[in-house]
This record gives C-alpha cells, structure tokens and sequence, in this order.
C-alpha cells in the first residue's frame, strides 16, 4: 500500500465520519464545526488527486464563504446559539433508502478497476485557459445563473413582506 | 386603401398576371390509399384579376364607410368597439379575397361571418339586435357547414388530380402561374362532384342571403345603418357570390349544379324584390333589393358568366353602399325607419336625396347609371345560354320581371322618403344634412355609381373581367340582340319608375283598397311568405324535440358515465391524499425512491428483459 | 506519481451520497437538511474530479472545469436555501420543516 493510498483511507474515512457526525449531532454549533473539517478534508482529497485549482476552490469557497452563511443562518434563526435540535429518529425508511443508494452504486464499481492507476496532472493554467477560453459561454452562464439566484435570495430576505 | 387600389390598377396595367406567394405550414406524409401524396395546409397571398376586383371595392367602399361613420357614430357610446369590429371585419375581407386556397378563404369567411355578428349585435342592448345577430349567425351557419362539407368532397375527390401530386398535396392552392390548377369540369363529372357544387352553392347562399337561407339578410338592418352598407350590401355578402366565382373558375361545376345555381340566383332575384315591394322600413327595402340584386349575380355565375356577376358586385357594391349611406343619412337626421313617416325631405337634404336618386336610378338600371351596364350584361349573358337547358327560361324571365319590381320599389321609396311639401309625422325633428364626413362619402360613392358601369369601356378594366382564369367572355360589344334586351329591360325600368310616381309621386300615399284581391298578396308579402314562422317552427318543434333527446342522452348516459368515473377517482385520490403530509423531506423521499426506481428499471430490469427477449 | 485505485474513490463518493440523502430525509431542521445537500453536492463534484484524474487524455480536464460551475452552483444553492431559511423563520418562527406543511393538499 502506496503512502498515497493510506493519505486517501484516512481521508475517505474521515470524510465519512465527518459527514454523519456534522448531521448527527445535536448541537447546531458542532455541526459547522463537523461540516468545516467535513469540507477541508474534501479539499485535501482534491490535492491528492492532483487538482489544486479545485482544492483551493473548496477551500476558499466550501470552508470559507458557505461555513460562514451556515453559522449565520443560524445565528439569525436561534435566540441562543447552543441551543439543541428537536430530537428526530432515525426511521427506517430514510435509513434503507440511503442504504440502497449505498449498494446500488457500489454494486456498479466493479466494472471500474481496483487497482491503483496513474493519475493524469493537469496543469492549472491549463484548467482556466479551458474555463475562460473554450468553455468561456459556460462559465458566463454559471455567472448569470449565480445572479439570478443571489437576486432570488435578496427577494426571498426583503423586510417588509409577509 | 391606398395599397388596394394600387393592387388593383397594377393588375389592370399589366393583366392576366398572377402574384402567389405562400408557405406551407404544416404537410401531412401521404398514405397508401385515399390520400397518396399527403395533404398540405398552405397559407398564401393570391393577386389575380379576380381578387383585385373584389380587392378595389372592398377596400374603398371600406374607406368611405369608415369616414362616413365618424359622422354617423360620432355620439354612440360603443364607438371604439365600433370601430375595432369594423377594422376586424376589413381585414378578414381583405384575407379572404386574397387568400389563395381553399381552407385560408374558409377561415376567413369564418372570419367575416363573426364580424357580421358582432357588428349586428352592436345594440346588443336591444333585444330584436340581439336576436337578429343570432339568427344571421346561426342561418349562415347552415351554409357554411354545407361549404365545409363541399371542401371535404373536393378534397376527397382532388387528392390526385392536379400539379406536383394532387391538389390535396398543394393545398387547395386556386392558381399555379397563369394556368388554373383545375381543368373546368362543367358538363361532366360525378355524382360526387354535382353534390359538392350543390354544398358549395349552400355555402353561398348562406352567406350571400340567397333563397331559401335569405331570412337573415332583412333581420340584420338592426346593425347600424353603416354596418348595413358595408358589410350586408357591397363586401360580406358578396363573399358568397365570389366564393362561386372562384368555384366555377378553378373547379367548375357540373351541369345539374350549373341549373341549381341559374334557379336560386333567378328565382331570389324575383322573389326578394317582391317584398321589397310592399315594406315600410326604408332599409329593410334596400336590404331586399340586396337580395336581389344577389341573386342577379348567382344567376350570372350559374350560367358559366362568371365574371360578369363579379361585374355586377362590382357596380352594385358602389350603388348598393350608397343608398345605404344615403337612407342612414335620413335616419340620423330624423331618427325613423318608417318611410310613411318621412316626406318633403328633398328640400331640408339636397345631397342625401340627390345621392338616393342617383343610387336608385343605378339600381333601376337606366342609362348610364352603374347599374344598367352590369345587369344588361348578365340579362344578355343568360340569354345566350338559354338553348343549353329549356330550364333556364322561367329564371331568365322571372329575372326579367325583377327589373320591372327593382324599379318601382326603390322608387316607391325615393318618393315617399324625398318628394312632397312636408314630412307626414309632425313629430319628428327638422331634417338637416349631416357633417361634412357624411357627405363627402355620399358624393364620391354617387360619383361611382354614374361612372362604374362605364369602366367595362377602359380597356384595362376590361382586361380585368376578360383576363379572369377560364373566364368566358363577356358581351362587351352590343349587337342587335343586346340592344333588344336593353331596351326591354331599360323600358321595364322605366314603367316601374312610372308606377311608382304615379301611386307614391309628389307626397301621394297610395293604400291600397281594402276589398282588393291584392290585400292577400300584401299580407302574405308583408309578412315575408311566412318563412319567419316556418323556421321559427322548425326550430321549436324539430330542434327542441332532438335538443331534449340529446339532453336525456347528456343527463342519463354521459353525465352517468361521468359521475360513475368521477367516484372511483375520488376514492383513490383519497387514498391518495393521506399521502400528501406537506412535510418537504417526505417529498424528498418519494423523489430518491422514484429516482431509485428508475434506475432499476434502466440497468437490472430492462436489460435482463432484453437478454430475455433475444436482445433488442 | 503513484496512483490510487478507481473503485476505493467510488466507494467513497458512494458512501458519502448516502449519507447524503440519509439526513436529507430525517433532518427536521432546515439548516441541517442544507448541510446535507451540500454533502450530497460534494459527493457528485468528487466524482467528477476524479474521473477527470483518471481520464486516459488531457480531455479530462473538461472533468474539472464541471466540478469549478458545481461549486459555483452549490455556493448559490447556499444562498437561495439560507435565504428561504430567513423567510420561513420570519413567517412561521421556526424554521423546523416539520412544522411548514402548507403543501398539504
């Protein structure tokens, strides 16, 4: 086992942890603490796989900007910070539902191979020639449709409406 | 307007010349079987001599209506939605005269006959109005399903016959470069073929008012008195009369078909002016004479002329418009239809009366008004095919007679309405010429209705007539025969003119003894030969008898039906509804599991099916 | 450069897009059910880095330039969602979903 195979199954594994833990627990607090780990852990696993742009995109992006709207959101929504969430079952459904998900695409892995292969490295330069050059209409698109969506929310949050 | 004319004279200077340009919106693939070559829905703009004709009257006599009821309308209420039907209506008519398949001119009759309806109504207020617009509705309604239905035989019996693969194939298109797309099939043909020429001919009866579907045509005087000008005298209901042009150009009739047509255009000819003869209401005796006047023109057509009953319509769209205008003149300035009411108003309305003379002596046809000009050609034009069928004889005299009957009632009406010292009701306000707007229309229509009937002498109007894709040839030249014809009919003329002075001249009221035997004549004429009732019956006993069947059928059978569905769908929707809680994370679920689901089918079960299946 | 094996990685996103959907639909708190979207959403932009990884030709760079518009799309996600969270806190005080049933027929 390559070392880095052993970087990627602590990472995959905490990655996982992190994920259940930031939902399970019951305080809204701990769970931005658990998603931001959740976050720069996902990052790391973008390094790993020799994509630096998109890591520091997650990190900038994911750890940074959507941590810090999670937290306020729930700064604005409670009266005291450290308060719990009503309590909530696990119910069988969700549970063999995420469950089928689970086997049903590990059940389609097999036909990828599970020995380690050569990552392809990329070049970032060559990434964003890619992003403003070629797929330029695309990126201008995503721009619009985050306009519209910021606009959206500006609306959804105006005073004064009921 | 100005595009119309131009249109017009364009095509007069170089004639003969077809201007078709179209798009085919939507082509049905053929099938093996009735249709071969598929069948196209064609929408398409056609300039040929025919519809520039009708292109030159429909848009001036739209023009000088419309000025004319800026006077007229000017103090109703409903004046924008005066205005909005009427430009409506214009545009339609504009669409059907130039549209260049059969199914576009359909839709726009539709068109035109909604306009019609509307435009009746327009005093929807008043009860009779209301009525009035229904029934014209519902009357033409008759034949313009027979129309649809005759569509549907030449589309049956056409899909083949015809350039590039059937005409069904181009769309019903009427002109394909100079040559018509048909061969002119009157003489011969199908059974088939006869029946739709008769379903084509109750299309045009309907619209045209021609007998037995002629009953709308007086009822909807309640539409203001423009309305009545133009769309009830010179455009909408030469629809009908253009719509058999056309079919007898392009198509062609088969010879039973070509008899039927002779025998309602003669027989409405004398019939409708019989009760022109008798009526009080001075529109209501323009709108007969309308009738016809109709009929003189489907008399042309029926007897292979067919541009010389658009001729005619040419001339009496002019004439016709006038004596509208002109009587709505009298009514708005003394506010009566009733001409025993009226008199003496020569004095008070110099135009409006000088206008009415002018129309009164076209329609009589006395030379050398419009009118004697377009109905001595079809006279003459009838005449000549009188050895093709011993029946045309009693039409063509019963036409002959009508000009005799034309000539008397609109003059019954002139005098009554113009000549005597004073009006015979006291009580109605001091008659005076309307603004300006009124009476410039009067003056250029009047202007028409001399000169009309003189344009067949300018070589490129007659180039128009002549030029008519299989158009015979009218008799522009007068032979002795001719003559002969017009001196009867112009002498006929004048005896009615004479009658009429001599009952009705100079204030006279003539009533009529009450022991004569002609008392009858006038009841039955009075109350329109009792076709009213009959119809009326027709539809209360016959109509409301099916109306209560189909009614039984709704309520038992299909509401049943109905209300049998609707409980097992409310029993399971609300089974249904138990699943609605509102809470969003429960939808989420039903969208993963449905998700879930899908791909089940797409990777496990449908390739194993495949597999099953011998692979696909 | 060493390498990583293809199906590992799978497992990973596999299991992290059923952690995913699990809180999706037992979270009552809307901020949590956020949260667990955004799990989902990373599970998905995972994949498509590292098939972009794996991709045999520099056309897999395409992989990558996909994951940079989901991350922009996740972002704005965040927003709308945390700005209907702020709606619904203010309409109905409690920003529990369990307790907006208004889609109830």
């Amino acid at each position: 086992m390559s070392l880095e195979e052993l970087a990627f199954l602590v990472l995959a594994v905490v990655a996982v942890g992190t994920g259940l833990a930031a939902l399970l627990v019951r305080e809204l607090v701990h769970t931005i603490l658990w998603v931001s780990v959740f976050f720069v852990d996902l990052s790391a696993i973008y390094f790993l796989l020799e994509a630096p742009f998109l890591g520091v995109l997650q990190l900038g992006v994911y750890a940074g900007a959507v941590t810090v709207l999670l937290l306020f959101g729930i700064m604005v929504t409670r009266k005291r910070i450290f308060s719990r969430d009503a309590a909530t079952g696990l119910g069988p459904v969700p549970l063999a539902l995420a469950a089928v998900t689970f086997i049903f695409l590990v059940a389609s892995v097999g036909e990828f191979p599970s020995a380690p292969t050569t990552l392809q490295v990329y070049d970032p330069s060559a990434l964003s020639a890619l992003l403003f050059g070629t797929d330029g209409p695309w990126l201008l698109l995503l721009g619009i449709i985050m306009m519209s969506g910021v606009a959206g929310a500006i609306y959804l949050v105006r005073e004064g409406r009921e | 307007m100005v595009l119309g004319l131009l249109i017009a004279v364009g095509e007069m200077l170089s004639p003969g010349t077809y201007v078709n340009s179209q798009f085919t919106w939507l082509h049905l693939a053929g099938s093996p079987g009735t249709f071969p070559n598929g069948v196209s829905l064609v929408v398409g703009t056609l300039v040929d001599p025919l519809s520039a004709l009708l292109l030159l009257v429909v848009t001036v006599v739209g023009f000088l209506v419309m000025l004319y009821s800026i006077g007229y309308m000017h103090q109703d209420r409903g004046l924008p939605r005066y205005y909005a039907e009427l430009s409506l209506f214009l545009a339609a008519m504009t669409g059907l005269v130039l549209s260049n398949n059969l199914l576009e001119f359909f839709l726009f009759w539709e068109l035109v006959g909604v306009c019609s309806y509307f435009l009746i109504g327009f005093y929807y207020e008043k009860p009779s109005a209301a009525s009035a617009a229904k029934e014209a509705f519902l009357v033409t309604r008759i034949g313009d399903v027979l129309f649809l239905l005759g569509i549907f035989i030449y589309f049956y019996h056409f899909s083949t016959v015809g350039p590039s693969g059937g005409w069904a194939a181009n769309g019903f298109v009427f002109a394909n470069g100079t040559a018509p797309y048909l061969p002119v099939v009157s003489g011969s043909g199908s059974t088939l073929l006869t029946v739709a020429g008769l379903m084509i001919l109750g299309g045009a009866a309907g619209k045209s008012a021609q007998f037995p579907l002629h009953v709308w045509l007086p009822d909807a005087m309640e539409g203001p008195t423009t309305v009545s000008a133009l769309i009830h005298a010179a455009t909408m209901v030469a629809a009908g009369v253009y719509l058999l042009a056309i079919t007898s150009v392009f198509i062609g009739f088969t010879s039973t078909d070509q008899l039927a047509i002779v025998a309602i255009g003669g027989f409405t000819a004398f019939f409708a002016a019989t009760m022109a003869v008798v009526h009080p209401d001075i529109k209501r005796v323009i709108a007969y004479s309308t009738i016809s006047q109709l009929g003189y023109m489907v008399l042309a057509v029926g007897a292979g002329f067919a541009m010389v009953g658009l001729y005619h319509l040419f001339t009496h769209a002019f004439f016709k418009a006038l004596l509208f205008l002109a009587a709505g003149s009298v009514i708005h300035a003394i506010g009566t239809q009733d001409l025993f009411k009226m008199g003496g108003l020569r004095k008070s309305m110099r135009v409006t009366s000088a206008a009415f003379l002018i129309g009164g002596l076209a329609l009589a046809g006395i030379p050398p008004f419009a009118g004697f000009w377009s109905k001595d050609d079809i006279l003459g034009a009838v005449y000549s095919q009188l050895g093709s069928h011993p029946l045309y004889w009693p039409f063509f005299l019963l036409a002959f007679a009508a000009v005799f009957l034309t000539a008397y009632y609109i003059f019954r009406a002139w005098f009554l309405a113009f000549s005597g010292d004073h009006t015979r009701d006291p009580t109605l306000p001091h008659a005076h010429e309307g603004p300006w707007v009124m009476q410039v229309p009067l003056v250029i229509l009047s202007a028409f209705a001399v000169v009309a009937g003189l344009f067949i002498f300018l070589p490129n109007f007659q180039a128009l007539l002549l030029n008519g894709a299989g158009a015979t040839g009218i008799p522009p030249v007068y032979g002795p025969t001719d003559l002969a014809l017009s001196g009867i009919s112009v002498g006929l003329g004048v005896a009615g003119i004479g009658l009429a002075y001599w009952l009705w001249g100079n204030g006279r009221v003539y009533a009529l003894p009450e022991d004569s035997p002609l008392q009858s004549v006038r009841k039955v004429l009075l109350h329109r030969y009792y076709f009213k009732v009959a119809y009326d019956w027709v539809g209360l006993r016959l109509v409301y008898g099916i109306s209560r069947g189909a009614d039984f059928v709704d309520r038992y059978v299909i509401d049943g039906t109905v209300r049998g569905l609707e409980r097992v769908f409310g029993s399971v929707s609300n089974g249904l509804r138990r699943a609605q809680t509102g809470a969003v994370s429960d939808y989420a679920g039903y969208v993963i599991a449905g998700l879930l689901g899908v791909f089940v089918l797409l990777l496990i079960v449908a390739p194993y099916l495949l597999s099953k299946m011998g692979g696909g | 450069m060493t390498g990583l094996p293809v199906a590992d990685l799978l497992v990973l996103s596999g299991a992290l897009l059923a952690v995913g959907i699990f809180g999706l639909l037992t979270r009552r708190n809307f901020i949590l059910i956020l949260i667990a979207v955004e799990v989902a959403m990373n599970a998905t932009i995972l994949n498509f880095v590292y098939f972009a990884a794996f991709a045999p030709t520099a056309a897999g760079l395409s992989g990558q330039a996909i994951a940079v518009v989901l991350i922009g799309f996740a972002a704005t996600e965040v927003a709308v969602g945390l700005a209907i969270v702020l709606a619904l806190n203010r309409i109905k005080g409690t920003i529990n979903v369990a307790q907006a049933t208004e889609l109830r027929e």
